[in-house]
């Protein structure tokens, strides 16, 4: 009887443990994911939740500054290490000439077609076969009407010596090089080093008016008080509206900048068909307008427009805007001693 | 190295104690120092991205452009005013810290390390809020009636420089607290009593005997400030390019690593050799050792 009674309680003890044994198997095997590398902020939790929930695909989020860090880091991979990548434009250039994006699923990307047109076939994939846009910006000057007594309608007033110690600029050199360009009428993408060294000639007169330089959340010198003039992307700009709706906007004379931000999946992206299924899911109009809504940048699925924020939906006026390209080496010599030149005068 | 008291078993026991570190200093520390020497060598690819093996002296020529001497300058302007208000705020403080009661120096030691249990960015979140527009410092001047607008005292040369000094000042304190406190005060003693004024006193025995220590300070704060490109960064409004700053500049928007890399080399020999002037100059063999 006690025999029995061993044998049946480690007959039941294997069954457990072989239980055991293949749940913990089947539980790695649900375990997937993929890994979202871009900047912190890009997707309310409630997208990536969602995500989740209806394939449960785990996503990690893992998160850079700059552009350039990212083209490092997934060049150190050599396009592995990450499913799904959003940069800027000229970044994504640089990335398919090294080689590091891989071509998109279209069999799994059944919504494509919601894209809106005007944001494809752009120079950094004129075929559309690697990227997904994902949000335009167009950076804009923002000012305060009470600290201001003029009015401000273009590029050429950040130069008006009324402003002087009271203009926050974004940090980016291309941008900020390109609208003195283009307050001089030339293209933001010139590689006519006479041109540009005018420029940074240019450039070093608006020094006086700098009151700080700042890549992140550069809306506070406005909103705190600190600057008067603000010249910001368009993230900044609707956080700064929402915080203080008196502030004046302004889409400058002389033409805008425009940047298009985009979705690849790496060459060698360890689970690239997640990365499709999520794309598809972001592209689907709700999950877009809920993303675009959190995001605050210009609205880059058509499908979508009806759905999200009318203030995120590109006016007629904005089709016109460059977007800022890679140039030759030596212009981008000029640009870079142009941009050190400015920030030490503006020190100075 | 060895006592002769200690058997042979002994010995190859320290032996293979220290060579996981010498290892480790040879592989972390000596090989990327080289590898950095090699790189700033080598010739920038002319699409942008990477470098190629191909011997060049150009990197360092390229520095003599006053675009990038003026950030040497800059930077050696910042690194002196700093460690120099370092000396005059922290030589006092580590002075009076060491001739204190045993108690009263583990309150004013306590007082030193607390503000490094909160990171130093955070730290420097809080100056933004003491220094700007609508902040504290303005608001208490403004509520006083001593102004009317409040000053523009963020991103201001002022403003990073009272960041450096801050983020350095405990490492003066503590440099020349652990040389005040190791003194032998029957020294000062007998020159008192030999008749020397208490200010000759302190000239002519307390001041070489703390020399040492201060010294080790000025290198703890000198170093460092021209590296904390991120306090000018954020305290500056980054209108003060720092040598780091640049440096990192060229590691990633720049994307010319040959050129980040002579700088470094450069700034690093300039360091190596403002460290053997010290010594030179002041004699001290040992940074934290007697004269």
């Amino acid at each position: 009887m006690k025999r029995k009674a061993f044998k049946f309680g480690s007959l039941l003890l294997a069954l457990v443990l072989l239980v055991a044994g293949l749940s913990a198997c089947s539980g790695g095997e649900t375990e997937e994911q993929m890994v979202l590398y871009t900047w912190e902020g890009m997707f309310p939790q409630e997208v990536l939740d969602g995500f989740t929930e209806e394939t449960g695909i785990k996503i990690i989020y893992s998160n850079f500054d700059l552009n350039e860090t990212m083209l490092e880091k997934l060049s150190a991979a050599k396009g592995g290490d990450y499913d799904l990548v959003i940069a800027d434009d000229y970044i994504i250039e640089q990335a398919v000439a090294q080689g590091l994006v891989g071509e998109l699923d279209k069999s799994i990307l059944t919504n494509f077609q919601n894209i809106n047109p005007l944001y494809q076939g752009q120079f950094f994939d004129p075929e559309n076969k690697y990227t997904v846009p994902f949000g335009a910006g167009i950076p804009l000057i923002v000012y305060d009407p009470e600290a201001v007594d003029f009015e401000i309608t273009g590029y050429s007033d950040l130069w008006d010596p009324r402003l002087e110690d009271s203009v926050a600029m974004i940090g980016n050199y291309r941008v900020v090089n390109g609208i003195t360009l283009l307050s001089m009428g030339e293209s933001m993408n010139t590689e006519d080093t006479a041109v540009l060294e005018a420029a940074g000639e240019k450039l070093l007169g608006l020094a006086p008016n700098i009151r700080m330089i700042q890549d992140d959340n550069t809306q506070n010198a406005l909103l705190n008080g600190e600057a008067s003039v603000a010249f910001l992307y368009t993230s900044q700009v609707t956080t700064a509206l929402a915080e203080n709706p008196d502030l004046k906007v302004v889409y400058p004379e002389e033409g805008l900048g425009f940047g298009i931000m985009g979705a690849f999946v790496p060459s060698a992206a360890p689970n690239a068909a997640a990365a499709n299924k999520f794309l598809n899911y972001i592209l689907e109009p709700e999950n877009a307008a809920q993303c675009f809504n959190w995001l605050g940048y210009y609205c880059t699925i058509g499908a979508a427009d009806e759905l999200v924020n009318p203030a995120l939906v590109v006016p007629d006026s904005v089709t016109s805007g460059e977007i800022v390209q890679n140039i030759s080496a030596d212009a981008e010599a000029v640009h870079n001693k142009n941009w050190i030149d400015f920030k030490a005068a503006c020190g100075a | 190295m060895s006592k002769p008291s200690v058997g042979t078993k002994k010995r190859d026991f320290w032996w293979m104690c220290v060579v996981p570190l010498y290892l480790f200093t040879l592989a972390f520390i000596l090989g990327p120092m080289i590898y950095m020497v090699a790189v700033s060598f080598a010739t920038n690819n002319p699409s942008g991205y990477g470098f190629q093996w191909i011997f060049t002296l150009e990197n360092y020529l390229r520095i003599q452009d006053p675009t990038y001497l003026q950030c040497f300058r800059q930077s050696f302007e910042l690194a002196f005013s700093t460690t120099a208000l370092t000396i005059l705020i922290g030589y006092p403080y580590g002075y009076y810290m060491g001739r204190l009661s045993p108690k009263g120096k583990k309150l004013m030691m306590f007082l030193v390390m607390v503000p490094f249990w909160t990171s130093s960015l955070i730290r420097l979140y809080g100056w933004l809020i003491l220094l700007q527009a609508k902040g504290v410092l303005n608001g208490l001047l403004q509520a006083l009636g001593l102004i009317e607008d409040p000053i523009k005292m963020l991103y201001t040369y002022p403003a990073v420089l009272v960041g450096m000094v801050y983020a350095l000042m405990p490492f003066m304190i503590l440099a020349v607290y652990s040389s005040v406190e190791k003194m032998d005060w029957s020294l000062v003693e007998a020159a008192r009593d030999l008749g020397a004024s208490p200010v000759k006193a302190f000239w002519t025995v307390t001041f070489p005997l703390t020399l040492p220590g201060l010294l080790s300070g000025v290198i703890l704060t000198f170093v460092p400030s021209m590296g904390l490109f991120f306090i000018a960064d954020l305290l500056g409004g980054n209108k003060i390019v720092l040598v780091g700053s640049l440096i990192q500049d060229q590691l990633t928007r720049g994307s010319n690593w040959p050129f980040a890399a002579a700088l470094a080399v450069l700034l690093m020999a300039m360091m190596t050799l403002m460290i053997v002037v010290y010594r030179k100059v002041t004699h001290v063999s040992e940074l934290e050792g007697r004269l």
